[in-house]
């Protein structure tokens, strides 16, 4: 279990009465794995930047409802997630149009083994440029590990849709880094 | 005989351990990528990616997103909270601005362009009446901050008031005067007879006491919800810092 499993419940309390200090613990505790969710989503740092402002405001409307059902670091990435997937449908006419781009792709263009390990920063890098749409579910699957029929029922897509864009996503990875 | 290639999906799902594939299928085709170089290969480096993928640390956003979302933080608090602790806050901030305006109107500033001319039509230049300009400056410049630091007080108290792109052009502005303070003081250093120097650090000080007391007024306007009084103390903000 790490740091940010174990919240004192004095923290919670204190982020329910509007102090703002108590939110700022919760952010040092939280906020890189919500960031990490909403740039990689969003594929732009500033971008991520401005939904993580967006998701730490509206936990700070609605802690007042938290029941204390889960950890609060449960509670916040479930906010963070539902935040991060209305930005995403929010664009999903784009995100069709450009994810056809890499439809035709053929599977043997990039037969050639690769010897280097995939570089970390490499990979941030290829993921912003993935088209949107393969690159939210690419995330949701190999990055948080979610399964193919939970992103289907989150992004309101067919289960075979959510395998075949993590397969796309993987496809221009492997172009990008190779 | 060799089998067909499988689809790039089905060798996807593959590499994932996905579990809606049959024993069977799955032995087939781990006996197919065996003993194909192409598939082996697509394998290989999809399962590379997914492990990679998984293996990303957390990316760390920059020190200011916090920043930004604290002051909407307490912005959106003290919205919520403004029928319960607004009102009572004002005649405070107003006396206390008051006191800090009364105390820069009654300072008497020296005139220190005077006193160098003076300095100069003299026989020559004479070391102790450029120390006594010095001094001046000093006890000019130790006023100016005592306001500047009254005022910064009071306007950072209550800086949450204002939304966060009104704050983040004030504290623009703010970096804008502040980095001209320090030229000038580093001009001053150079040269500490220099009058453009000793008349723009003045300057400087001026503004950013000017900048302070529009904050002030903007937040007493929101206070009190006046909208085209806050309106017109926004625009004196950002001009300002222009």
């Amino acid at each position: 279990m790490n740091r940010a499993d174990v919240e004192s419940p004095d923290l919670v309390v204190r982020c329910q009465a509007g102090d703002v200090d108590a939110f700022a613990e919760l952010y040092a505790r939280h906020s890189a794995r919500i960031f990490s969710l909403a740039a990689r989503m969003a594929g732009s740092p500033e971008t991520g930047e401005d939904l993580l402002q967006e998701i730490f405001l509206q936990a700070y409307r609605k802690i007042g409802g938290f029941k204390g059902d889960a950890a609060v670091g449960t509670w916040l990435y479930r906010l963070a997630l539902n935040h991060c997937l209305d930005f995403v449908r929010s664009r999903q006419a784009k995100m069709d149009k450009a994810t056809d781009a890499i439809d035709g792709e053929d599977r043997s263009e990039v037969a050639a083994r690769r010897e280097s390990p995939v570089e970390r920063l490499d990979l941030e890098r290829a993921i912003r440029q993935l088209p949107e749409g393969c690159r939210e579910v690419f995330v949701l699957h190999d990055v948080e590990g979610y399964e193919h029929k939970e992103i289907a029922a989150m992004l309101g897509i067919a289960e075979g849709t959510s395998k075949s864009q993590v397969f796309k996503a993987r496809m221009k990875l492997r172009a990008l880094l190779i | 005989m060799t089998t067909p290639h499988p689809d790039g999906v089905t060798l996807s799902d593959y590499v994932a351990g996905d579990a809606s594939l049959e024993p069977a299928a799955r032995a087939d085709l781990a006996a197919h990528v065996a003993s194909c170089r192409d598939c082996q290969a697509m394998v290989d480096s999809l399962r590379e990616i997914s492990a990679a993928a998984r293996r990303l640390p957390p990316l760390t956003p920059r020190r200011e997103a916090w920043n930004r979302i604290e002051r909407a933080l307490r912005a959106d608090g003290a919205d919520s909270k403004s029928r319960v602790r607004r009102r009572p806050l004002w005649p405070w901030l107003a006396a206390a601005a008051a006191v800090l305006l009364t105390t820069l109107v009654g300072f008497k500033v020296v005139d220190l362009r005077r006193q160098s001319a003076q300095a100069t039509s003299a026989a020559g230049p004479d070391i102790a009446t450029a120390q006594s300009v010095e001094a001046e400056l000093a006890q000019a410049e130790q006023h100016y901050q005592k306001a500047i630091a009254g005022l910064e007080q009071i306007a950072n108290a209550e800086k949450g008031t204002l939304d966060p792109q009104t704050a983040s052009t004030l504290e623009k502005n703010l970096t804008v005067i502040d980095r001209a303070i320090s030229e000038s003081r580093a001009a001053l250093r150079a040269q500490p007879s220099s009058e453009p120097a000793q008349a723009s650090l003045l300057e400087n000080f001026k503004s950013k006491i000017a900048l302070l007391q529009e904050t002030i007024a903007l937040i007493n306007e929101m206070r009190r919800g006046s909208d085209t009084g806050a309106a017109g103390a926004v625009t004196g903000l950002k001009q300002k810092g222009t």
